[in-house]
């Protein structure tokens, strides 16, 4: 009888060395640096959305959000931008029903009040707007970014938004 | 039975296990630390039962093959309990206290005496081997080998005692079984053998026989799982009697705790002195006597300690675990006997026990927090970096600040692969906090390249945790801004071809990582460090593809001698550098084989696969 519970727990054990082992990691708490605004910001980042200071309109299919005509983010100043400058980069999406009627639109930014080249788009399609930035524009703890099309889809009956671009990704990039 | 006696034999059998776990209760709290995290990832590697079969019997780690102990063991409980020791060393706690029931056991049906089974019981649990082999998870074979050849004495003992043949079958299936637990188990025949010829004369050809399993043992062992080496290599000779004197003067615990604190050089030669001569005298009186048991108990020790006399350059605290059972059973029957003897001699033995229970106390008590401290100092760390890889998913981990002990203890068996942490690394410099010891590893493998963690920090790919007393500090963005910026061109002298961080140094050839390698097609480019200094060497340690049959590299130009290498098989090749790329800004290397395969539905020209190239300079 004896010999038979040991078998049983033996085999009870070997089965349950068999099943997928289970995570079971206790964590504890890190000493975390203050909150610091992000470089880039992805605008399907809830945690990041204070820094869309305007112009945006809420996350659609978890990943990007409608812009307006003109819109604005805060971004920090990635590590040796004051020395190098960076890389502004806006990716984006102009769909069928913006350009279709627009026919063309073209895209500006100024960064803490200067402008940046403005960039002309006519086709449907994916695209990243990047622009280099001075480093004397990049002081500082946060940056204004400030971005205009010169055209974009007045609100209508189907709906009532100004609509602009389909926004992912809005950042610097370091040099 | 009376009341008395009936609560005195519960008492027997209850308090000195219960006394066990109360002395041991710090390695109920240990966390796991070194070779623990080998062992766990080992459970991690095996998804059928063909690899279950080779990850349990496979010999490993300096060519051991201890299925019971050291596979299953932690195979079974990683996988119900994760990672959380306490089940571990509830389970090693409770071998222990089987262990102690057994030698209570023994040592009763040897001397007839329930006092000397008690003094051999409390002398044994306070040695100093004991600490460390309870609260250190990977030392559970120890307990477990204890186990085996105790119960396997236990039935060679109740054989003789009673002519019963299931008792002497019992002892052959338990010693045949010990052998899973630790190779010491190969001493068993000489015990059972030296205990008949001293006690029990006329069965002592009977046990010759356990001999023949052990002899193949040793062959078996020796061909198939030969010493790797290191710390390993055994030195036969003069050397071995300084081991011996270092083991009999820990298990003695004077010598030890010589070694943890200060203490006067003739204080700690007077112990043990007398210890030793306490013991040796009552064994030679004994033996003058007619009475062999203590001399047997002395036999014991001395024959679990030889085996690793010959590791001359491996002192362990732990070793000595099996062999002072044997002097747990002479000085437990001596002290026993001194009871009986005049007012002199008892106070003598009175005096020698005391001294050596005062300083095994101590010792195992500052042994056992020795290693406690150590642990908790790794757990901080696992668990801090678990945390930090919850806040920053994706992020390359650099951690700082980590010396010796901690590097030794927490980061050279890969513990973070159970935390699905496949980036992190030590920051730039870190050597020079830690003492290298080749034979263990190499502390660069770990210490991420100056201009990887510049490219890293700057593009905020990576996050900086400092090793702090009670807790990991997130320092990313003062460590960031106080980089040297010279780091920036800075290339590494070793790549790491799975680390995202060093893309940048690879040409647009290379595949994608898969886990911890990398394909290349027909020809392949990279950029590392030149040599300081002439006299370096490349090595590339990798895999051919189906269709690779050389491999041709070109190093600034200069192209170095083809190498053969034999197709779907490793390879492991290393080639002097000329003295013309010595102390250029880069080495510019490419890399080139004679064929490619394809895997259908892949697509990509497969040629060679790579882990780690680096350039050794001597």
């Amino acid at each position: 009888m004896r010999t038979k519970i040991l078998l049983v727990a033996l085999a009870a054990c070997l089965v349950l060395a068999g099943c997928r082992s289970r995570k079971k990691v206790q964590v504890q708490a890190t000493e975390e640096e203050a909150p610091t605004l992000a470089s880039t910001v992805h605008t399907a980042d809830p945690r990041v959305a204070a820094q869309l200071l305007s112009g945006f309109y809420g996350i659609e299919d978890n990943a990007w959000r409608w812009s307006a005509g003109k819109f604005t983010v805060l971004l920090r100043p990635p590590r040796m931008s004051a020395q190098k400058g960076a890389i502004l980069a806006l990716k984006f999406a102009l769909p069928e029903p913006i350009i279709g009627p627009l026919k063309s639109v073209s895209l500006s930014a100024t960064v803490n009040g200067t402008a940046l080249p403005a960039e002309t788009f006519n086709k449907a399609g994916e695209y990243t707007y990047q622009r280099d930035v001075p480093p004397n524009l990049m002081a500082g703890e946060a940056v204004k970014v400030e971005f205009a099309l010169d055209k974009a889809l007045p609100p209508s009956s189907s709906d009532q938004r100004e609509l602009g671009l389909v926004v992912s990704v809005v950042g610097f990039e370091p040099k | 039975m009376t009341p008395r006696e009936r609560l005195l034999r519960a008492g027997f059998w209850t308090v000195p296990p219960l006394a066990a776990v109360w002395f041991h209760w710090l390695a109920l709290k240990t966390w796991f630390l070194g070779d623990d995290f080998a062992w766990l990832i080992h459970s991690t590697e095996f998804y059928n039962f063909h690899e279950f079969l080779v990850a349990v019997f496979k010999p490993m780690a300096q060519g051991t093959i201890r299925p019971w102990s050291d596979r299953i063991f932690f195979i079974v409980f990683y996988r119900i309990f994760g990672l959380d020791p306490l089940p571990f060393h509830i389970w090693a706690m409770l071998t222990q206290c089987a262990n102690i029931l057994l030698l209570l056991a023994i040592v009763r049906r040897l001397t007839g005496s329930r006092l000397a089974a008690w003094m051999a019981a409390l002398i044994w649990t306070v040695n100093t081997s004991q600490p460390i082999a309870l609260a250190w998870t990977s030392a559970y074979n120890e307990p477990l080998c204890a186990l085996f050849i105790l119960g396997a004495f236990h039935f060679l003992l109740r054989y003789l005692e009673t002519g019963q043949r299931r008792y002497w079958i019992w002892q052959w299936v338990i010693y045949l079984l010990g052998f899973g637990a630790l190779e010491l188990n190969v001493i068993y025949p000489a015990l059972a053998s030296a205990y008949t010829l001293l006690c029990a004369r006329k069965y002592f050809v009977r046990t010759l026989p356990l001999f023949a399993p052990a002899v193949l043992y040793t062959i078996v062992h020796s061909v198939v799982a030969p010493t790797t080496g290191g710390a390993y290599v055994m030195h036969f000779g003069a050397p071995m009697l300084k081991t011996f004197y270092a083991y009999w003067s820990r298990t003695l615990a004077a010598g030890f705790l010589a070694s943890m604190i200060r203490l006067p050089g003739w204080q700690v030669t007077g112990a043990i002195a007398l210890m030793t001569l306490g013991l040796m005298g009552g064994v030679l009186c004994r033996a003058w006597k007619g009475d062999r048991l203590p001399l047997f108990g002395l036999l014991w020790f001395l024959f679990l300690i030889a085996p690793v006399l010959p590791l001359t350059g491996h002192v362990v605290e732990y070793y000595p675990f099996l062999g002072s059972l044997g002097l747990a059973i002479a000085a437990g029957w001596l002290l026993a006997l001194a009871r009986r003897q005049p007012l002199g001699w008892r106070l003598a033995a009175a005096i020698v026990a005391l001294v050596y229970i005062g300083y095994s106390v101590d010792t195992s008590r500052r042994s056992a927090q020795w290693e406690y401290r150590r642990s908790q100092r790794v757990r901080r760390l696992i668990q801090g970096v678990q945390r930090a890889h919850e806040l920053h998913p994706g992020k390359i981990i650099l951690i700082d600040n980590v010396d010796e002990e901690l590097f030794w203890t927490g980061f050279i068996d890969h513990p973070f692969k159970l935390l699905d942490v496949d980036y992190l690394y030590l920051t730039p410099g870190s050597d020079r906090l830690i003492i290298p010891h080749p034979e263990l590893g190499d502390v660069n493998e770990f210490i991420i390249p100056q201009g990887v963690a510049w490219k890293a920090l700057m593009k905020e790919k990576a996050v900086v945790y400092r090793v702090e007393p009670e807790r990991l500090r997130n320092i990313t963005n003062i460590y960031a801004n106080a980089a040297p910026p010279q780091w920036e061109n800075a290339k590494p002298s070793r790549l790491d071809l799975s680390n995202p961080a060093e893309d940048y140094l690879l040409g647009p050839e290379w595949h994608e990582i898969e886990v911890n390698h990398r394909w290349m097609p027909r020809r392949a480019t990279l950029e590392m460090a030149a040599p300081r200094r002439a006299g370096a060497s490349l090595h590339l340690v990798g895999g051919a593809g189906k269709s690779a049959t050389q491999v041709v590299v070109t190093i600034g130009g200069i192209r170095l001698p083809e190498r053969k290498v034999t197709s779907d098989k490793e390879f492991d090749l290393t080639w002097p550098l000329p003295d013309a790329v010595v102390g250029k800004a880069a080495a510019e290397l490419t890399i080139e084989t004679d064929g490619t395969f394809t895997v259908p539905l892949d697509g990509r020209p497969l040629g060679l696969v790579f882990g780690v190239i680096e350039i050794i300079e001597r």
